[in-house]
């Protein structure tokens, strides 16, 4: 045997052990296709004022010549499931976003009456792909892209907003604020945050005098209805860390203990739900009341879905029955529903046609769910994640957060 | 693209594509999500131009090869390779010469070739494939990768005597046909940093 059938037989070989590649490659290269246009508009648009901030806060650009690369990026794969995994170990994600941290509550009791609601937040390790325990942080909301996360110290509210590289895991860079805030989210673009202010830790839980689970102790922790330490918010540019603070008053009643502010869809207002009708209300950046944009009229602030990636369509509410699970899919400007799809509360969009959302499976309780994908006009629904354990509040359970991967 | 385009792309990749991932895990090293990654990227550079491309199969073949030998801008990728072998070379692992290796010993050959074929530079892999795996004629190869066929024969001659270096197992072999007959071509070859 010569050097030239050696190489030419391990070639062979080689290839021939090479298997097809994954179902759905195809949709996999459009959708990496769209993505890399939209990127590439929407780098164009605002190039010139967010130039500096790419590096730090949001990779809104296409990828750069040297730009470490992503877990998240990596593997794009349209849909990646661990229907084996509750809570999950490894990246899950679907279309153009992915589940970027998942958190655990416990209420931690810090006298006999009185208790702290505390997050445990398994962060994304952009390096290893893998979901990874943090107790250092109160609070996280993740950047679009990936690539950094807002958190909050412990010990809410907190007088700074870190942003944490979700790749080497170390802070980059400190806003420091006048007045305390326990809660971020960005804006949709990731260049800005809202963070929100508060007197008091909004996480406060107090024994109930009573017996609010009805298993046969008084053992139980609620919060107090009724009564908001919530001040107002800030609105900051992430990559100069500079903004404004705006007190908001009004709808102390009808305001959950912590009911933090959020950006609408197109960043030019701030919204905070309400306990009451209209269950909304707008702001301006100057914390004035402003009217419900049109296109958000029939949007639920607990449904966190909000708006489809191309803004044609509404995620709704529950649409199901006694013993089935189904959401609504709305039109956005007049509420009229379009589409009933498979899902017990839709959560995020993976792009216009197909959402993540919890679900039970058939025949199980309310509380036995996982995260699945469902798409418009299919009845099938693909499992995600492995189911959630024990009932509203146990331990087992986790919340997802997703964002634009 | 329209509709039909759009349900022609669909189509030629749900056809081709298993066919050409075979190329691009050649072309990677046997880096199979790698291989992945070069082939999508190939898809949508090609979907970016489908209603222009006559033959789409040859054009996405091209894409991979120079994608795949321009590769500078993807450092991040020369991560540690799994490979069958230890990267140490195993002694008394010899081929027995010109054609006296028994199936134990050709089957040891063989993998101690894929390795050293991963460890070679992108380009130098990529001219092998091309040239033995591919079966190209070296003008084929040149146009192709963009070089003079100067450059194809030096850099086969090169990446022969490199497969050689990482595994000294194969120095028993008798010599390739590119390797009877020295190039004068001295183009400059990449580098592995």
């Amino acid at each position: 045997m010569n050097m030239d059938q050696l190489v030419r037989d391990a070639l062979h070989e080689q290839a021939s052990e090479a298997t097809a590649t994954p179902p759905g490659f195809a949709g996999r290269v459009l959708a990496v296709r769209r993505r890399r246009r939209t990127r590439t508009l929407a780098g164009a648009a605002v190039a010139v004022t967010v130039a500096v901030a790419v590096g730090v806060a949001v990779p809104v650009l296409s990828g750069g010549k040297d730009e470490p690369r992503l877990a998240s990026q990596m593997n794009r794969s349209d849909i990646i499931a661990h229907p084996d995994q509750t809570p999950p170990r490894d990246l899950i994600a679907a279309g153009d976003i992915a589940m970027a941290a998942y958190w655990t509550t416990s209420t931690v009791k810090e006298t006999p009456d009185r208790g702290v609601y505390q997050r445990t937040y398994h962060l994304l390790d952009q390096e290893t792909g893998t979901y990874v325990k943090t107790t250092k942080w109160s609070f996280i909301a993740v950047a679009p892209g990936m690539r950094t996360a807002a958190v909050l110290e412990k010990g809410l509210p907190a007088k700074r907003i870190g942003l944490l590289d979700l790749l080497t895991g170390e802070v980059e860079r400190w806003i420091t604020v006048d007045r305390a805030v326990a809660g971020v989210e960005f804006s949709p673009d990731g260049s800005k945050l809202v963070a929100t202010t508060y007197s008091k830790n909004p996480d406060l839980r107090y024994r109930a005098d009573y017996d609010s689970d009805g298993d046969g102790k008084k053992n139980d922790w609620e919060t107090r209805f009724g009564q908001s330490d919530r001040t107002g918010f800030y609105v900051l540019d992430v990559d100069s860390g500079k903004g404004s603070w705006s007190e908001v008053t009004g709808h102390e009643e009808d305001l959950n203990a912590r009911q933090d502010f959020a950006f609408s869809d197109d960043a030019k207002l701030v919204y905070s739900g309400l306990t009451t009708e209209p269950h909304m209300q707008y702001y301006d950046f100057e914390g004035k009341e402003v009217a419900t944009p049109v296109n958000e009229k029939y949007l639920h602030w607990y449904v966190d879905a909000r708006l489809s990636p191309d803004g044609k369509l509404a995620a709704g509410e529950f649409a199901g029955g006694a013993k089935t699970t189904a959401s609504a899919i709305n039109d956005p400007y007049t509420g009229r529903r379009l589409h009933k799809i498979p899902g017990q509360q839709l959560l995020a969009w993976a792009d216009n046609k197909r959402l993540v959302a919890w679900d039970i499976a058939s025949g199980t309780n309310e509380f036995h769910q996982r995260l699945v994908l469902v798409t418009i006009g299919s009845k099938k629904t693909v499992p995600l994640s492995g189911f959630l354990k024990g009932n509203d509040g146990a331990a087992g359970r986790w919340e997802p957060i997703f964002a634009e991967r | 693209m329209d509709a039909q385009g759009h349900e022609g792309f669909r189509e030629f990749v749900e056809n081709r594509s298993s066919a050409l991932l075979k190329t691009a895990v050649l072309l990677s090293g046997g880096d199979r999500h790698a291989a992945e990654d070069l082939l999508q990227n190939a898809f949508v550079k090609a979907a970016g131009r489908w209603q222009r491309i006559d033959e789409p199969e040859a054009y996405v073949r091209q894409i991979l090869y120079r994608q795949q030998v321009s590769r500078w801008r993807l450092k991040w990728r020369r991560r540690e390779l799994t490979v069958a072998e230890p990267p140490e070379t195993t002694a008394g692992a010899t081929g027995g010469g010109t054609g006296g290796a028994d199936t134990s010993s050709a089957t040891e050959l063989r993998i101690l070739m894929r390795g050293a074929l991963a460890r070679l530079t992108a380009r130098q892999r990529a001219v092998l494939v091309l040239r033995y795996f591919e079966d190209l004629p070296e003008a084929d190869v040149a146009r192709i990768l963009g070089c003079s066929v100067g450059t194809v024969r030096s850099t086969t001659h090169r990446s022969l005597a490199r497969l050689r270096t990482l595994a000294p197992e194969l120095a028993a072999l008798g010599p390739a046909d590119a390797e009877q007959s020295p190039s004068r071509d001295f183009s400059p070859v990449e580098a592995r940093p």
